[in-house]
């Protein structure tokens, strides 16, 4: 239980980075960001996603801090995410890979938005679907197994 | 995969929970084996048997799923 403690807090680090680059980036989009980007749809899109990313990231803070003052609380998270089942009903969903594949593809999307629009809907469009069908098949075969 | 582990839990009057945090799984997982949706893994098996003092085929209907896995 002492890796997955340092686990946790590695997890609580990283959320805190996070929530330090979306700070930087909302600095940046807010007072330096030239007239031209502003104007961009991929601006507004930036600073909702940065800002989601950085309310997540305070849950996930709060979360995996109860976690780590509770012995038993932290246990159970522990076999939660260590359950051979779960394990079972995500390969089969293909998780986590689709997860990489979708936060790559929202990546790409934000950056060759800023020189076509269609190839950014186009490339949001199919990772949303993309995570949209994982979690389905993921909720079928939780039932199935 | 039929398996005895809910009259042995009856008999012990344990819940699926504290089943689960004993051998180190989730509730989910006890309840699929027990309704033989899931087929435990070895380790997880032999984790149960364990428990409850017993060896794994004595827990877990093995010889007849296996034979049913022959039949097809």
């Amino acid at each position: 239980m002492k890796a997955y403690r340092k686990t946790i807090q590695n997890r609580i680090n990283l959320f805190s980075l996070l929530i330090l680059i979306a700070a930087a980036l909302g600095v940046y989009d807010t007072f330096f960001a030239s007239e031209q980007i502003k104007a961009s749809p991929m601006f507004n899109f930036q600073l909702g996603l940065t800002a989601a990313l950085a309310l997540m990231s305070l849950v996930g803070i709060f979360y995996n801090k109860l976690v780590l003052d509770d012995e038993q609380k932290l246990k159970k998270q522990y076999y939660k995410e260590n359950d051979e089942r779960m394990k079972a009903v995500k390969a089969k969903a293909g998780l986590p890979a689709v997860w990489v594949y979708s936060a790559l593809m929202i990546v790409a999307g934000m950056i060759v938005g800023y020189f076509n629009e269609l190839i950014f809907i186009t490339l949001i469009a199919a990772a949303v679907v993309q995570l949209l069908l994982a979690s389905v098949i993921q909720l079928i075969y939780q039932k199935i197994l | 995969m039929k398996t005895k582990i809910r009259e042995l839990r009856r008999e012990q009057k344990l819940s699926q929970e504290e089943l689960a945090m004993a051998v180190g799984t989730t509730r989910q997982t006890i309840t699929s084996i027990e309704t033989g949706k899931y087929i435990a893994s070895l380790p997880l098996a032999y984790k149960i048997a364990r428990y409850f003092g017993l060896k794994i085929e004595e827990v877990f209907g093995l010889a007849d799923y296996v034979q049913g896995e022959d039949k097809k």
